[in-house]
Formats: structure tokens, sequence, C-alpha cells
């Protein structure tokens, strides 16, 4: 889906977020440099409270950060009104989240179908690609079921299956396993997985190390910043911390956990 | 866009009908006031029809000559009956002959009316009136007989024509021609019956199913030899310009009078007006109150709209991560408004016409269906729904995306 010619889906700099003022006041973000590059699976991991999943909702559209740019397929957006971030967030952004957010008052059709309301797409075509989609997660069976009779396991697939079907470039999953038992968390990661050999590009926010087996890039946060990142890109070239090939399974290092000093 | 709307319609009447008790009772708040409305203005339009059909009656060549009326308050316009009625009035006989010799008058009528008891027997009918006029009243105003004939020249004095509701009273009967009863102790010999008119408001202030009809000269004796006229009904000759002719009159009666202006000619839409705008006030005073229950009903609408975005905080949320914008949130929860609000306007539109035929069977007159009415209710429940629906709506749509998926967990 990436337009442009270089690759680069998403492009962060300097990106800054505050919560509160005076006082009170906290980077939650703390100038993050970030390229991500079209077809990569980046893992985002650290402690709680480090600015992951405010980092995630930022690159998601459904935060805005207070200051830095953010370029998505080359082209700012920081700036761009509501409506067009909602129009982002309709074709180029699929999301998933920790605790699956179904509407419970609509069967699995729908709720997956729901993304492509918003782009306009007539009700028939949204049940038929809906559907094409569930087939791929193995889910066809379970159309019409609502969501309250299905196990965790299969509320996150049916999940998944939402995020994909209006075809996104980026696929955010915030804590994707988190509400689920080992197994079905394996059997998340492979669709994970899966989605990614079709080429989609995934930034997956975990707390469990296991599952950045599946990721081709992982990225430590530590305080608002970056502490490493296993791909060794030019924009950040002071937090990263391993270079390793893509692909390979990467060891987590953690070993520079002294603070930087703020500001 | 089109797309969004027939979507949400889907959405809006699938959470309706989810919560099937709220939405009817909601609906049942505004309904009650477009129907109070509607019923209101049906009854109080059906007034202002009486009025016009009448008028239309001697085809706008009727003139009326009443005395002067202060600028009316709102105390003139509560009794405008009764307090005129018997009171001395500034016209005078001649003025009749003045008129009458206006060029392009066709008939002129007097109207007495006199504040006598009329008997028969032990009976004494209390709203009776007693209407001393000449021959010409029939043409100025329409007057279907029943039984018997009009008070002609030749008719004797001591002959009445009286009002079929005023026979039944006296006689028990509408067949009471030759029958005889007494006016101030002075005998009167029925020698005519109205037909029933069932409109007690009328230009004539009198209501003539009531009344006994009796020549000027019979009426003049029972006053004391004094002709007491409270109104003088003119009707011209066909084509005359009636402004004009109204200019004719005032002239000459302003110099019978010798200059004083002390009575009001009135042509076409004015004579509808004193007595109609008491109806015209009532009705608006009572229009006024109406809206309150609409109001009230909106409030509802509101409060339910607002528990509805409340309980959907995370859907709202999900809604808008996946791509819905504000717009389109304000949209599908302003639809769910006016779906209610319309289907509140429909029931209470139907609702107010059937209070309003209910009501009319112990009134003289019917309610009337006119457009403005139905256009009336309408804009009356898009507007509640679009007033009581914003706020909600737009709370819906300034929801944050992140604090409302957080929120429940």
């Amino acid at each position: 889906m990436a337009k442009t010619a270089n690759n680069t889906v998403i492009e962060l700099n300097d990106l800054k977020k505050r919560f509160g003022i005076g006082d009170a006041e906290h980077y939650a973000l703390d100038g993050i440099d970030l390229k991500v590059e079209k077809g990569e699976f980046i893992a985002i991991m650290g402690p709680s409270g480090c600015g992951k999943t405010t980092l995630l909702n930022i690159i998601g559209l459904l935060d805005r950060a207070t200051d830095g740019d953010y370029l998505l397929d080359g082209k700012s957006v920081e700036r761009l009104p509501g409506f067009r971030h909602a129009r982002i967030r309709a074709r180029q952004i699929g999301y998933v989240f920790q605790d699956f957010n179904l509407i419970e008052r609509m069967n699995v059709i729908e709720n997956v179908a729901l993304p492509l309301t918003y782009t306009g797409t007539p009700h028939t075509k949204r049940l038929q690609l809906a559907s094409q989609i569930l087939k791929t997660f193995h889910l066809s069976e379970r159309e019409y079921y609502m969501p309250w009779q299905l196990s965790g396991g299969q509320t996150q697939r049916v999940a998944i299956a939402r995020a994909l079907v209006n075809k996104p470039s980026i696929i955010l999953a915030d804590e994707p396993t988190g509400n689920l038992d080992s197994k079905s968390s394996h059997i998340i990661m492979e669709e994970l997985a899966d989605v990614h050999r079709a080429g989609n590009t995934i930034i997956m926010v975990t707390h469990n190390p296991n599952l950045t087996t599946y990721a081709t890039r992982v990225i430590t946060m530590l305080d608002g910043r970056i502490d490493t990142d296993t791909k060794d890109t030019k924009v950040d070239k002071k937090d990263a911390k391993g270079k390793r090939p893509l692909g390979q399974k990467p060891k987590v290092a953690k070993k520079s956990r002294k603070r930087k000093a703020k500001k | 866009m089109s797309l969004l709307i027939v979507e949400h319609f889907h959405t809006a009447s699938v959470s309706l009908r989810r919560n099937r008790l709220r939405t009817l009772l909601t609906i049942l708040g505004v309904a009650i006031g477009v129907a109070s409305i509607t019923a209101i203005l049906a009854l109080s339009s059906g007034i202002t029809k009486i009025f016009n059909h009448q008028v239309s009656g001697v085809s706008g060549s009727l003139l009326i000559v009443r005395p002067a009326q202060k600028e009316s308050s709102l105390v003139d316009l509560s009794n405008p009956t009764p307090s005129d009625a018997y009171s001395t009035s500034p016209i005078a006989e001649r003025d009749l002959q003045t008129i009458r010799d206006i060029k392009g008058v066709k008939s002129v009528a007097p109207l007495m009316t006199l504040g006598s008891e009329i008997r028969s027997g032990n009976i004494a009918p209390k709203d009776a009136t007693v209407l001393a006029t000449t021959p010409d009243f029939p043409a100025t105003t329409s007057l279907p007989i029943l039984n018997g004939q009009f008070i002609d020249s030749v008719t004797l004095e001591n002959t009445a024509v009286i009002g079929e509701q005023l026979s039944v009273d006296l006689f028990g009967t509408d067949e009471s021609a030759g029958k005889i009863f007494t006016i101030r102790g002075q005998a009167f010999t029925v020698i005519g019956i109205l037909q029933p008119q069932s409109n007690p408001i009328n230009y004539n202030n009198v209501d003539l199913d009531r009344a006994a009809i009796i020549s000027l000269d019979s009426g003049k004796l029972l006053n004391g030899g004094v002709a007491q006229i409270q109104q003088i009904n003119v009707v011209a000759k066909k084509g005359t310009n009636m402004k004009a002719l109204q200019k004719t009159v005032r002239t000459a009666l302003a110099r019978n009078h010798s200059g004083d202006a002390d009575t009001d000619v009135l042509v076409g839409k004015e004579i509808e007006r004193p007595t109609s705008k008491l109806f015209i006030l009532i009705g608006g005073a009572m229009t006024a109150i109406a809206t309150i229950s609409l109001l009230v009903g909106g409030i509802g609408i509101m409060n339910i709209m607002l528990v509805g975005v409340a309980e959907r905080t995370r859907e709202i949320g999900l809604r808008k991560a996946v791509g819905a914008s504000n717009g389109a949130i304000v949209l599908q929860f302003m639809i769910e408004a006016l779906i209610m609000s319309i289907l509140a306007g429909i029931l209470g539109y139907a609702g107010g016409y059937l209070v309003a035929f209910g009501i009319s069977l112990l009134l003289p007159y019917d309610p009337v269906f006119t457009w403005q009415i139905g256009a009336i209710a309408a804009a009356l429940s898009i507007g509640v729904g679009v007033i009581f629906g914003i706020y909600p709506a737009l709370r819906a749509a300034r929801k944050n995306v992140i604090e409302s998926l957080r929120r429940y967990h």
C-alpha cells in the first residue's frame, strides 16, 4: 500500500507527547525518532508507563503529538484536521486492541465489516469482503455468532480480521495477546505472522518477551525514549543499541537501563 | 454520505428497537406535545374558518357599523358581547335612513338587542336574546327559515321569528308556529322558526338559535320608544368599491353625529377581527402552554440520547478508531434522535386530530385540516429532534477515542 518509492511507511522526527501542565507536566514521549519500512513486523517492549501505548496511539492517529513530525507514507499528517485523520484511520490503519473491542450487539460479520462503513463501501460488498477475510481466519462458520458466544482467541481473531478488512498499510496491535492464555496467544501470533508474511506492516506493543520471536525488529522503550532498537536506523544513532539482520530472532538487550537525563 | 445515512438509519433503528420501552416512552413525551399543539391549532383555525365562511356568504359586500370601541384591551376582549350589547349606543335611527340613501347600498338592517326576559308559561330560557330588526335583516346575513316566514312590512307587530333552540326551550318542539310567548309581559306570536345555525359566534354578536327576532317598532315599544341600535348591517350592490363605500358611510355618519367619530365602520376582514381576536389570543396562549409540554418531551429525548451516548461510549470510541469522523458520529446520533422525534410527530399529529375531533363534539364547530397545521407539526417534531439531539450527538462526537476505549474494562 505504501505509495512512496523508498518504502518508508512511517517516519517520526523528535516526537513528543506531554501530559499535564505546570508542575504536573510529564513527557510520555520525549523525543522519538523512528522510521518504519514497509513489511516490517515491529515489537515494542518496555516497562509500564514508558510510553509504548502513547506512541502507538499517535501512530494510529488516535492521539496527537505535542511536538515533532509524523510522516505517514511520506506525507505529514500531524496537523491535518480531524476528519482527515478519520479518513486515514479508515483506509490506512488497522487497529487490534488488547480487549478486542467488538461491538457486543453486532454479530461477527457485522463487526468485521464495520470499518468499511466509513470508506463508503456498499452494504453487500462490505459483507462479501468481511466474509472473505473471515474465511482466511478460519471463522467462516462463526459469521453469525454474537461476540459473547466466542472464546477469547476467536474474539481476537475476529478483531484482527476487522483490522485487516479495509486492507490497511499498517496494522497496529496494542498487546493483542494480553487477555489470552499462552495457547491462544500463539495462535494469534501465528495469525499475525501470516498477515506479516502477506506483506503487511505490523507494529505491536507487548509485555511478553516470548512474542518478540515473531517480530523482525524489536524496539524497547524507556521513559518516553527509544532505549534499544534491533535495527540500526540512521536517524536514531543515539539510541540504537543492537544491529541484527532482518528476520533473525533478536535477543533483546536490556543492559543499559541507566536513566537518561531529561532534557 | 447518503450511504452513511442509510447505514446510520439501520444502526439507529436497531438500537432503538433494542430499548423498545425506553424509545416508546420518549416518543410518547414528544407526541403528547405535538398532539396538543395540533389539536389547539386545528380547533382555533376551526373558529377562524367559521368567520371566513360567514363573511364570504355575503360575498365581500358586507359593511358593518358598530359603536366605536376603545382600542381593545384584553379585558374588553374577554367579554365582547355582554358589556356592549345592552349599553347605550351612539347609533340613532336616522343613521339608518342616511345609510340607505347612500349610492351603492342595497340593503340595510339594524340590530337592536334587548336584555328582556322571554317567557312561555313557567319557562324562561336564560340565555335567550331579543333582537329587533327590520325585514332587510335576512338579506345581510344567511338566515334560512325552517318553518313559517320572516317578519316583513305587512306582518303584524307582536309577531316574532324565533331560533330553533329557543323554540325547543320554550315549547319543547320546533313546530311552534302560532304559539304565543311573552317579552316583558307583552305577548308575541311565533310566525317563523329559523333553521339551526349552530354558530353562536358570528358577526351579529347574537346567537340566532336562541334569539327571538321582532320588528324594530316592537323593539322600540319595549324600550320606551327609543331605538337602541347596536349594529347596522349594510350590504352593498354588486361591484361596489367597499373601501370607498366605507369612507362615504363614515363621513355621512360623522355629519349625522356632529363630527363625532363615535362609530366604527368595518368592511372585509375587519368585521371578524374584534371577536376572532379573542380566540386567536386564547389559541395563542394555549399553544404557548402546549409548547411547554413539547419542550418537556424534547428534554426527554435529550435525556435518553445522553444515556444512550454514555452507554455506548466504547462503541463510539471503537467506531472512531476504525475510521468514523466526528461528523459521522454526530450524524449517527442525530439520526437516532430524529427518528424518535419524527415518529413522535406522526403519532402526535394523528393523536392531535383524534383529540380535536373528540373535543369538537362538545363545541359548535369542527377542527379543520390545513397543510399549515401539518407543516407546523412536522417542523416542530423535526425541530425538537434537531435541537435536543444535537447536544448529545456533539458530546458523542467529542469523546476522546483513547478514554472511551479504556472505559468500562
